[in-house]
């Protein structure tokens, strides 16, 4: 029984699982980690562990898993309901073409695939909020004064992160048994 | 048709429906989604509790590594304190003074406030967005729109309210800009905009000047209360440039605001203003909410009631 459920990979319990985690994250990082790096750059902890989830699920899971983050993104802190759902899809949607290539236990793949989808998610989001709601700062000042600091920052903290994702699955905490 | 190209359609109108539902809910709506309502009053307090946690810590680990700092900040506070209250002391005279002044020309308070206290429990943490979020919501009588300060000056206006939370723009965000004016010389020709300054994140920039404006270094400067959102005389900051705009016509000033937009711990929602300058009907408070009644003008150098808390500039 627990066999069947544990190959089942369609379940619901991992993804409540996921949920659950990703509010934690959304919290601490908006109400913590805000007091802590004002003024600097808040890394966005949500977006290093949905392309962590990506590698270890597969890129159709990682899609939901994308979906799912950027949702609840949007609806603690986004300026519209879709904003950071579209932007973390299309990340995850990528990641997970790259994880096919990307051997998932040596940490450097996942590390390296974090930097790059960093600056394509911050492009994401620049493009449709100069789209929707216009904003002043120059693309190529954001590239190297916003983006380039961010993805390094992510670059760095994915090798603390992995693991603990990696070590996770490896322990099936997404899967409990309910006996 | 095969699955690749099911994928892809499937993924396009995906794609589609989302940014219709940016559109939609980014342009045209005026409160939250019964999903963002119900998510964020159940987890504002959660919010609230780690936020107090944070601080805590945070003020822990400042004290620890920063005590000499602390300790000669709490001595030189002592003393402004000290001067503080002497000077309150003038102040409540030139109060009744100015209050009996006004009641024989016959005029009223330029300006008078209905206050809310609110806490901040979180702050968008990405850098497109200055959002934070306040523990008072529509509840508490708070409606999209209303102005947000500080004891310092403003800060902002209500983005969206929930049950028992709300979203603050501040004036450093994208979206919001406010029509202002140099308090010393109120001249109607030196109303410009101020909005955020990405670039120089820990400025504003005061945009729009007539080339002949009268503005200098040092100027404080102060919402004008036209648009109906920011009541009249708030304090935004002082000016610490000025210089002509990208095109030479007019001009446009570096603004450093009042308030520290990246520490805020506790706002005052403006649930009620009159921005009435004279003649006028008072405007009684009439929400039943926890108020403080708060009377300033000239851009918060005076005030006529003794208990209220003024909104002084820098």
């Amino acid at each position: 029984m627990e066999g069947a459920y544990l190959n089942n990979k369609s379940h619901a319990v991992p993804y409540l699982i996921v949920i659950f985690i990703f509010i934690i994250i959304i919290v601490l990082q908006g109400s913590f980690l805000s007091l802590f790096l004002d003024g600097g750059i808040i890394p966005d902890l949500l977006l290093i562990a949905v392309i962590c989830l990506v590698f270890l699920w597969g890129e159709n899971r990682g899609l939901i898993v994308g979906l799912i983050a950027g949702l609840f993104q949007d609806l603690f802190f986004g300026p519209a309901i879709g904003f950071f759902t579209l932007s973390k899809m299309l990340v995850a949607i990528l990641a997970g073409a790259a994880s096919r290539e990307i051997y998932r236990d040596q940490i450097i793949g996942p590390m390296i695939t974090v930097f790059f989808a960093t600056f394509l998610h911050e492009i994401i989001v620049f493009f449709l909020s100069d789209f929707f709601w216009g904003i002043e700062t120059g693309f190529y000042y954001s590239l190297e004064k916003l983006f380039l600091p961010k993805a390094i920052y992510h670059f760095i903290l994915t090798l603390f992160l992995y693991p603990l994702f990696y070590r996770a699955e490896q322990k099936q905490f997404f899967y409990p048994s309910f006996k | 048709m095969n699955q690749t190209t099911r994928k892809v359609i499937g993924l396009l109108g995906l794609v589609i429906v989302l940014l219709s539902m940016i559109y939609y809910t980014g342009v045209f709506r005026s409160h939250y989604t019964f999903a963002e309502d119900l998510l964020l009053t159940g987890l504002s307090p959660v919010q609230g509790f780690f936020s107090r946690i944070g601080r805590k810590t945070y003020c822990f680990f400042q004290g620890m590594f920063d005590y000499e700092r602390v300790l000669a900040e709490n001595e030189m506070l002592r003393e402004k304190i000290a001067e503080r209250d002497n000077l309150s002391y003038k102040l409540l005279e030139l109060q009744k003074e100015n209050h009996r002044l006004r009641e024989m020309l016959g005029f009223e308070s330029s300006v008078e406030y209905s206050l809310l206290p609110a806490e901040v429990i979180a702050r968008d943490p990405s850098y497109w967005f200055e959002t934070i979020t306040i523990n008072k919501g529509y509840d508490d009588g708070v409606k999209k729109d209303m102005a947000v300060v500080t004891s310092q000056g403003l800060v902002g206006s209500i983005y969206y309210a929930s049950k028992n939370s709300s979203q603050v723009l501040m004036l450093t965000d994208s979206r919001r800009a406010v029509s202002a004016l140099v308090q010393r010389s109120r001249e109607p020709g030196s109303i410009g905009i101020v909005e955020g300054y990405p670039e120089k994140s820990e400025f504003l920039r005061m945009v729009n000047l007539p080339p002949d404006a009268n503005i200098q270094k040092g100027d404080v400067i102060i919402s004008s209360g036209l648009g109906d959102v920011f009541p009249r005389g708030l304090v935004i900051g002082h000016v610490t440039e000025v210089e002509k705009d990208q095109y030479g016509l007019l001009q446009q000033a570096l603004v450093e605001p009042a308030v520290n937009f990246n520490r805020l711990e506790e706002v005052f929602i403006v649930i009620e203003y009159n921005n009435e300058i004279s003649g006028g009907p008072e405007d009684e408070p009439d929400n039943e909410t926890e108020v403080e009644t708060d009377e300033a003008e000239n851009g918060g150098e005076d005030g006529e009631d003794d208990e209220g808390e003024i909104l002084s500039g820098t």
